[in-house]
């Protein structure tokens, strides 16, 4: 009956995960494809289309290096920002802090195309639609919800025995800041950082709206292009960013809390 | 605003800390009003806009007319006639969204369920993955399910070549198909059809359900569940007993988030459904930089999909203090 059980779960858990992987290993293989068609199993297995993406097709080229740079600047203002609030609502819980929280998760939990609309207007009417600097405070402003919350949850697992010790030795506030807390919370700062560097990489719809057209991102890029059809090109670009994705999460839950994170009881272990 | 800081404070601060000093007030109180204006400006924008009119041409100007969210509701010639375009829209939107949502956590909570009852290592395993999953773009995501269930290779193809198809058509259910739309005379086919487009929407969400599921899964304390098998109730009757009326709240208010999130899906939807099924995100986006170039109007359908997503975003919250409450 025990093993029974115990082999139902784990074909259940199978069956999860294949379905859950089977899209992206059709989306890889795809890049393999010698034609312009996205054929599966792939036609003329050909490592060319890998060129084209990160050395000899100037689009995809620039796409990458802009996903890039955006999703990097765009994750450090996010955290910029997410510092304080995060540290108020943890610091003061009043209802002045309370509501800085809020107003700064709302762009991420309405429709973004909603946020999209309204900040094409906005930079619109700044002058400043279509630059570099909109498309990373629109990121910024879009996820900064995403770094508020791991910070919370690293500023709340702290144990209160030590600020009470760093008080006691006569530390000021500041002090304590900065010898106590931040170092405590930083894995948490850190895994937020990359949450939004990469949501930020994989977003498009709001930089649609803010770039115009000026410039492109990877994913805006397809996008775009998604009248014309997929191609392999475009799976290297997935694979590029599915590698992205493994790479960071894998670290963070190497060197963070990675359950504490998504909302586990933090003393089960 | 900074010198209200700290009134309230009652349970969080920390009891080590001095009491809150009035230091750099003005940059704190610039840093408040920028953050809070970014953030609530482009709404407001959007509001304002939708009273707009539009001009010759494809520009706008200000105005306070509410003939957007007339021709919204009941058309623009509206009373001579009346056409549903744009509610019929709206209601694909809820459709979609709805029916993926549910799919998703349906599927997703047996799964939550299982790991969240494994080792904290396998946890982080999972994880690792479900995160890399969700984190995908929307646009690999409908490029992946594109190849599975085109015409030319992935699933109908698979039917044909393994002699499903013909079996199909021996048995009668080929002719089942076809009336609900998921065969042409040759072959099935996926594409375009509400199925498709509801399976790619569902697997869009769900590593994200089983993400949202996973705490409150992971926080049912294992020695009730030992302690209602010790007394003898069969597995089923401690999931209905135990394991349910603890996480039926946040079941519910996961659904509704991912209703929330499915509301703005756009790419699953112009490749997958039907043209004359399509939703409310793809119309924003026709109207405001799309084919019609009308951004008032364009702004108006945001507003409705804006106002729809607050009040379901609403009835969570409500949710959450209850569950507050509870506990």
């Amino acid at each position: 009956m025990k093993i029974l059980k115990a082999g139902l779960q784990t074909l259940m858990m199978a069956s999860a995960a294949t379905m859950v992987a089977l899209p992206i290993i059709v989306v890889c293989a795809a890049a393999l494809n010698g034609g312009r068609s996205m054929l599966f199993p792939p036609q003329d297995p050909t490592l060319a289309r890998f060129g084209e993406f990160f050395l000899t097709e100037p689009v995809w080229k620039n796409a990458l290096m802009h996903s890039i740079f955006i999703a990097f600047a765009s994750a450090a203002v996010a955290v910029l920002i997410a510092w304080p609030v995060a540290w108020w609502l943890w610091r003061y819980n009043s209802r002045w802090s309370k509501t800085m929280a809020t107003i700064t998760s709302m762009p991420f939990a309405l429709p973004p195309i909603v946020f999209g609309v309204g900040l094409g207007f906005m930079w619109a009417f700044a002058d400043l639609l279509g630059t570099i600097f909109a498309g990373i405070v629109s990121h910024a402003l879009l996820l900064v919800a995403l770094p508020v919350a791991t910070i919370s949850i690293g500023l709340q697992s702290i144990d209160k025995s030590h600020i009470d010790a760093a008080h006691t030795m006569g530390a000021t506030e500041a002090v304590t800041l900065r010898t106590v807390i931040l170092p405590l919370t930083l894995p948490y700062t850190v895994s937020g950082f990359f949450f939004t560097l990469i949501l930020s990489f994989n977003e498009f719809i709001v930089m649609f709206f803010v770039s115009a057209s000026a410039y492109s991102t990877v994913t805006l890029q397809i996008f775009n292009s998604l009248r014309n059809g997929f191609t392999p090109t475009m799976a290297v670009g997935a694979i590029t960013f599915i590698a992205a994705s493994i790479l960071v999460f894998g670290l963070i839950a190497r060197f963070g809390d990675l359950p504490g994170l998504m909302g586990a009881d933090q003393a089960r272990r | 605003m900074t010198t209200t800081v700290g009134v309230e404070s009652s349970t969080t601060p920390p009891p080590g800390l001095a009491p809150p000093q009035r230091r750099l007030p003005l940059a704190n109180t610039i840093f408040c009003v920028v953050v809070v204006s970014f953030c609530i400006i482009p709404f407001l924008l959007v509001i304002a806009i939708s009273f707009g009119e539009k001009i010759e041409g494809a520009a706008w100007r200000w105005s306070f007319d509410h003939s957007n969210y007339l021709r919204f509701f009941v058309g623009a010639d509206w009373p001579d006639t009346r056409t549903t375009l744009y509610i019929r829209r709206l209601w694909f939107s809820f459709y979609y969204a709805i029916i993926a949502s549910v799919l998703a956590v349906a599927t997703a909570f047996p799964f939550a369920y299982v790991m969240s009852r494994q080792s904290r290592r396998s946890q982080t395993l999972w994880l690792v993955f479900l995160l890399s999953a969700v984190s995908l773009s929307e646009v690999f995501v409908v490029m992946g399910w594109d190849i599975l269930l085109s015409n030319r290779s992935g699933l109908p193809m698979v039917f044909k070549e393994t002699g499903l198809t013909d079996w199909l058509k021996t048995s009668g259910w080929f002719e089942v198909l076809r009336e609900w739309g998921l065969a042409n005379p040759r072959n099935v086919r996926f594409k375009p059809t509400d199925f498709a487009t509801i399976v790619t929407m569902s697997y869009l969400v769900w590593p994200y359900a089983v993400i949202l599921l996973y705490p409150a899964l992971a926080r049912i304390d294992n020695s009730m569940l030992e302690a209602a098998r010790t007394m003898g109730a069969p597995p089923l009757t401690v999931l209905r007993t135990v394991v349910l009326p603890s996480v039926r709240l946040p079941v519910i208010g996961t659904t509704l988030i991912l209703f929330v999130f499915l509301l703005g899906s756009y790419v699953a939807i112009t490749v997958f459904a039907h043209p004359s099924r399509q939703t409310l995100a793809v119309s924003v986006y026709d109207s405001v930089r799309g084919a019609t170039m009308n951004a008032p109007f364009g702004a108006a359908q945001a507003i409705v999909l804006l106002i729809t997503a607050v009040l379901v975003l609403l009835i969570v919250w409500m949710i959450g203090r209850r569950t507050e409450a509870l506990q």
